[in-house]
């Protein structure tokens, strides 16, 4: 998964690097590209110790369920909807994060698209609520 | 493949004494192959020299935008072959989501700003938007990927018939936002895939170390990060491009062996000169 990226992806890892918010970055593959610092505090993980993910990888890591806890299938999760849809997806959802705590978030996803339309990932924000 | 710099000045084309070594015309390499193949690699004010050396036996010339801005498309209107009949001129630039490329250069040539229409001239023109894979030009194969400079702006990768690479990034900020650089693997690298083990690397160092950080966001790079960049690029030779205007031969000069000497480069460095030939 450390081929070269495109100037979206970059570009979005840099602005994501800079900010407080908490930010997951994917790539068009739906592997887990990058996440900020102030991601890795909700999820207890730091990116320097996973490396980049793929779609199957992240989603087992990260388990997600809705408020009556029910499991969220992959495809069902906000990130996974932006890429497939093309469109921005928000959704309240528990979070498990590496130490097995369970996180009440909201997320809202949003697909990048270039120029031409070509879809080259989605970012999410979110933050505990 | 033969390059020469015909234009090495960024921003405003920067005439007279102080500035007569490096050149104070704005952007333009020329790219020719062993089989006549003729690349243009922007068409600031330097391209009205290269395009009198172009003889009446050329009967194709593709002119590759890096990006839009003035000092990279003010000479495309004083570029002779366009005014000839027998020849075919492919312009390749970068997309835009709103405005097809041919309208945008359209904006530049016509009146007020020029008098001659782009679809007044007597060539064939045929426009390309880039990045779009890539394509074959005679003997070279041209790469182009969006990178990190204001607005929709390629660099290229050109390889030659014998495997030999030359990369052109002559407006490039791959250190936009970091806190560090480089602190992350050339894959995360603006440029980085285009540039990565080039045998020429013809890279934007409008800017020293001081001025930059003043600077951040204007889409360029201080020499010291160009020296960065090549060396995690693996480049075997940098040509340093894009002087600013305020540079003068004598600063030019004083800061390139400041630079080099902080640096101590593995790669050769030569400080792009107006004139000046590359055989690659």
């Amino acid at each position: 998964m450390s081929t070269s990226k495109s100037i979206q992806l970059i570009l979005a890892r840099q602005l994501a690097s800079c900010i407080a918010t908490p930010i997951l970055l994917v790539d068009d593959q739906n592997a887990l590209v990058y996440y900020n610092e102030p991601a890795e505090a909700i999820i207890h993980q730091r990116f320097d110790e996973t490396g980049e993910m793929t779609a199957a990888e992240w989603t087992a890591r990260f388990a997600a369920v809705d408020d009556d806890r029910n499991p969220i299938p992959p495809d069902d999760r906000p990130m996974m909807r932006a890429l497939a849809e093309s469109c921005p997806v928000s959704q309240k959802l528990w979070l498990r994060s590496s130490n097995g705590e369970w996180r009440h978030v909201q997320i809202t996803a949003f697909p990048l698209i270039g120029e031409k339309g070509q879809l080259f990932g989605a970012m999410s924000i979110f933050w505990a609520i | 493949m033969k390059c020469t710099l015909w234009g090495t000045r960024g921003s405003l084309a920067t005439p007279g004494p102080e500035t007569a070594r490096y050149g104070g015309n704005t952007s333009c390499v020329g790219v020719r192959g062993q089989d006549g193949a003729v690349l243009v690699l922007d068409a600031g004010t330097g391209i009205r020299g290269l395009g009198k050396t172009i003889d009446a036996s050329v009967r194709r010339v593709d002119i590759l935008l890096t990006h839009l801005h003035m000092d990279h498309i003010q000479g495309l209107g004083f570029f002779a072959p366009l005014y000839r009949r027998d020849v075919e001129i492919h312009i390749w630039g970068p997309v835009s989501s709103k405005v097809s490329l041919r309208e945008r250069l359209m904006r530049y040539l016509s009146p007020p700003l020029f008098p001659v229409s782009l679809r007044e001239l007597p060539c064939a023109i045929t426009l390309h938007e880039v990045p779009c894979g890539d394509v074959d030009i005679g003997e070279f194969r041209v790469s182009s990927a969006l990178v990190c400079h204001p607005g929709p702006t390629v660099g290229y990768r050109i390889t030659g018939a014998q495997g030999s690479v030359m990369t052109y990034l002559p407006d490039h900020e791959p250190a936009l936002g970091a806190l560090k650089f480089p602190s992350l693997p050339r894959a995360w690298t603006s440029g980085g895939s285009l540039a990565a083990s080039a045998d020429l690397l013809i890279h934007d160092s409008q800017f020293t170390a001081d001025e930059y950080p003043s600077h951040v966001g204007w889409g360029h790079s201080s020499l010291k990060d160009t020296l960065a960049f090549a060396a995690l690029a693996d480049v075997k030779h940098l040509v340093p491009f894009h002087h600013d205007p305020g540079h003068t031969d004598d600063d030019i000069d004083r800061l390139m062996n400041e630079a080099i000497a902080e640096a101590k480069p593995a790669y050769r460095v030569s400080p792009g000169r107006e004139g000046a030939t590359f055989q690659v």
